[in-house]
């Protein structure tokens, strides 16, 4: 049945050929997979031939938006962005914010598929039915901050803008795409997909308007829903000091990394804490249709970001050992004007800085080295120097210089910024992530260390946990609502998917999305080779206990971390080598 | 009479008032058809921030020379006597009055309990 919500309508853009054409969404796979994260896996399963070069012209590059997409509900203003990753091979999905979502789905669009190569650097503009491909020019070569602002003057404040920097340019596999200036997909090094294609940046206006079944009854359930879920103190934390609220809890947790993971804690943490970012704050953004507005404007000198966002401050401070402020923002803002993702590109400068210090192979950086760090940031979007190098990305480096016991990646997606030996269920969170080591799949210190409301320091009942944190998510983000919105219940989402859709959905009608959703990105990385092996845990983890803070002591022993691995396939009904049966696979199709 | 007040310093330019305000007035959710439009952006390092609502100052009532707007503690336009001049669009300060399908349209502040208002996530609107 054909259902509200969305505008069932795909635009398809063949780079190749200069061509673009509208075709109507596959609602059967809406049906399935809903929108965002979900439905562009799906597309993708559909799409791309199992093998391909996720640099080459045979890779799809999807936005994708969700039945929520501009319609208000709260918390719903993110964009998907999905294709092969080239940095793991992996399917990948990564979740931007601002307000391109909702252009796009004004323009008339549930999706956007870049296909082929462009015959020269190229962006693509997209005024409502209005669809044409131009040169790049002298885009090419600018940082994402400067293209943008160059484009911004152009188009006008109407326009939303996808842009990449030089990384996505230059195809290095960290390279990120942003929006809204400071904004990005980071992961999995969605960038140079886009820089594959040529396609320098995507400038949407969208006029138009998006239909819901009822809208009476939507327009007052959006607004109690804002007001009295919404805008609770367990969300509303986000307002008052966005993501650097966690680098208290995660100090106090045993989960801040500090030097390459090598340990936890770090007693200078106050002095690059929020309270010291927020004293430079210069204005307040939220996303479109957001109730929360986590963006925190910050100026410090010359050094200005959105943010900054515990990643980046965890990456580029304690792991770094940097406690200096204007140096972690000034890292954060470098990462986003060369399209690099703060996380990746961290990690791979303090495993060089590491593998200095330890005397393995000289990069000619050392822990504490911040000015140094940010200027590595442009030798490795630019592949410049020693920047050649550390653009390889953790896992390649590591295999071609050594230091592959303390390479923190899984799958070759670098680690985020959550220490696992005191947070067991996260080791095995990053091992089964669709993508790599990634801390949005499921979240596990939210209930092993914050909530603390499982044992953090054992194998014990973390299959179920994950999988519960992961089917959660992988429905959240196919509805496209931003995990900030923490008290969202599948109720709710049920309740204003049938507002939205005009087809009846109920709880268990979610669970089962998000069941699909893990499964179906799973089918596609089976069918590109990966399994239990490939479920993996760095050496560090395994083998070194932590010296310092609350999970001094603790390691993770390679029979507890192969447990949880079992736990988990057997909730998923995968087999002992994390493979999906047949039956299973086609059931999602 | 309660006009609709805007706090920039509160605002995180979300748009919910725009989506909220075609929702209720147009039965869709279309923001380029809302009565109002306030929403942010950044440019060259700064955040703007465009601030377009009506102030219910009066000058549509006064400039309409078919007395097709009338203005009481809310704005009402008469169809009937409305010709799509535009001479209320030129002169309002806040550029918030279009003309669409032949007939002005004006924020009624939703007769007197705005929707805009109860939306707002930050209290960034209020109406006093």
């Amino acid at each position: 049945m054909t259902m509200t919500g969305y505008q069932n309508n795909v635009l398809r853009v063949d780079l190749s050929a200069g061509k673009s054409s509208a075709e109507p969404l596959r609602m059967d796979f809406a049906e399935k997979y809903i929108g965002q994260k979900g439905l562009a896996i799906r597309y993708l399963y559909e799409e791309l031939k199992p093998g391909i070069d996720a640099l080459g012209p045979e890779n799809k590059l999807l936005f994708t938006t969700g039945p929520f997409t501009g319609t208000g509900v709260p918390c719903s203003g993110k964009l998907s962005v999905a294709a092969k990753s080239p940095a793991t091979g992996t399917i990948n999905d990564c979740s931007i914010g601002g307000h391109t979502a909702l252009k796009i789905k004004y323009a008339g669009y549930d999706m956007l598929i870049f296909e082929g190569k462009a015959a020269e650097p190229s962006i693509v503009v997209i005024d409502d039915d209005k669809v044409t491909i131009e040169p790049a020019g002298e885009l090419w070569g600018k940082g994402a901050h400067v293209a943008e602002s160059m484009l911004q003057k152009r188009f006008g404040k109407d326009f939303g803008f996808l842009v990449i920097g030089p990384a996505g340019e230059n195809l290095v596999t960290m390279a990120c795409i942003n929006s809204d200036y400071y904004r990005q997909a980071g992961r999995g090094g969605i960038g140079a997909v886009m820089g594959s294609k040529n396609l320098k940046a995507v400038c949407v206006r969208g006029t138009g308007s998006v239909k819901v079944a009822n809208i009476d009854t939507f327009s007052e359930k959006l607004i109690s829903y804002l007001q009295e879920n919404v805008l609770l103190d367990d969300n509303t934390y986000v307002f008052d000091t966005g993501t650097t609220a966690f680098l208290e809890a995660c100090n106090d947790g045993g989960i801040l990394p500090k030097r390459n993971f090598s340990d936890t804690t770090d007693e200078n943490w106050t002095q690059y804490n929020g309270e010291v970012m927020l004293s430079k704050l210069a204005g307040k953004r939220g996303c479109g249709s957001c109730g929360l507005g986590c963006g925190n404007f910050i100026k410090w000198e010359d050094a200005i970001v959105e943010g900054p966002e515990y990643e980046s401050i965890a990456v580029a401070g304690p792991n770094a050992d940097v406690s200096d402020p204007y140096a972690i923002l000034k890292y954060n803002e470098v990462a986003d004007d060369m399209g690099l993702d703060t996380i990746s590109a961290g990690d791979v400068i303090i495993w060089a800085m590491e593998m200095t210090e330890k005397g393995i192979h000289d990069f000619g950086i050392r822990f504490g080295e911040a000015e140094k760090m940010r200027e590595y940031l442009g030798l490795i979007a630019r592949r410049e120097g020693v920047g050649a190098d550390l653009a390889l990305g953790v896992k390649k480096a590591s295999e071609k210089f050594g230091g592959t016991d303390f390479a923190m990646h899984c799958k070759g997606l670098e680690y985020p910024q959550y220490e696992p030996r005191g947070s067991w269920g996260m080791s095995m969170a990053y091992a089964v992530s669709d993508r790599g080591a990634c801390h949005m799949r499921a979240y596990a210190p939210n209930e092993e260390v914050f909530a603390a409301s499982i044992p953090p320091y054992t194998s014990e009942g973390k299959g179920e946990m994950v999988y519960g944190l992961a089917e959660y998510n992988a429905v959240k983000f196919s509805l496209c609502i931003c995990d900030f919105w923490a008290t969202l219940n599948y109720d709710i989402m049920a309740d204003l998917m049938t507002e939205v859709t005009g087809k009846e959905w109920t709880a268990d009608d979610m669970a089962a999305v998000g069941r699909r959703v893990i499964n179906i990105a799973r089918a596609f990385n089976q069918r590109e080779g990966f399994n239990r092996k490939d479920d993996t845990v760095p050496k560090r983890i395994v083998k070194e206990a932590l010296k310092s803070g609350p999970a001094a002591g603790q390691v993770i022993p390679e029979e507890a971390f192969n447990d949880m691995l079992d736990q988990y396939y057997s909730v998923m009904c995968w087999d002992k080598n994390g493979m999906m049966p047949q039956d299973l696979i086609d059931s999602l199709l | 009479m309660k006009r609709l007040k805007f706090q920039k310093a509160k605002c995180i330019g979300c748009q919910l008032c725009a989506q909220i305000c075609s929702a209720k007035k147009e039965g869709v959710i279309c923001p380029s058809k809302a009565r109002i439009d306030i929403e942010t952006s950044y440019d060259d390092g700064k955040l703007v921030y465009h601030d377009n609502y009506c102030i219910l100052c009066g000058i549509c009532e006064k400039n309409c020379p078919t007395g097709a707007i009338k203005m009481g503690d809310y704005i009402e336009v008469d169809p009937a006597l409305c010709t799509a001049c535009g001479i209320c669009v030129e002169k309002c300060p806040k550029h918030v009055v279009k003309i669409r399908e032949e007939v002005a349209v004006i924020c009624d502040t939703c007769k007197g309990d705005p929707n805009c208002v109860k939306v707002c996530p930050q209290h960034a609107l209020t109406f006093e």
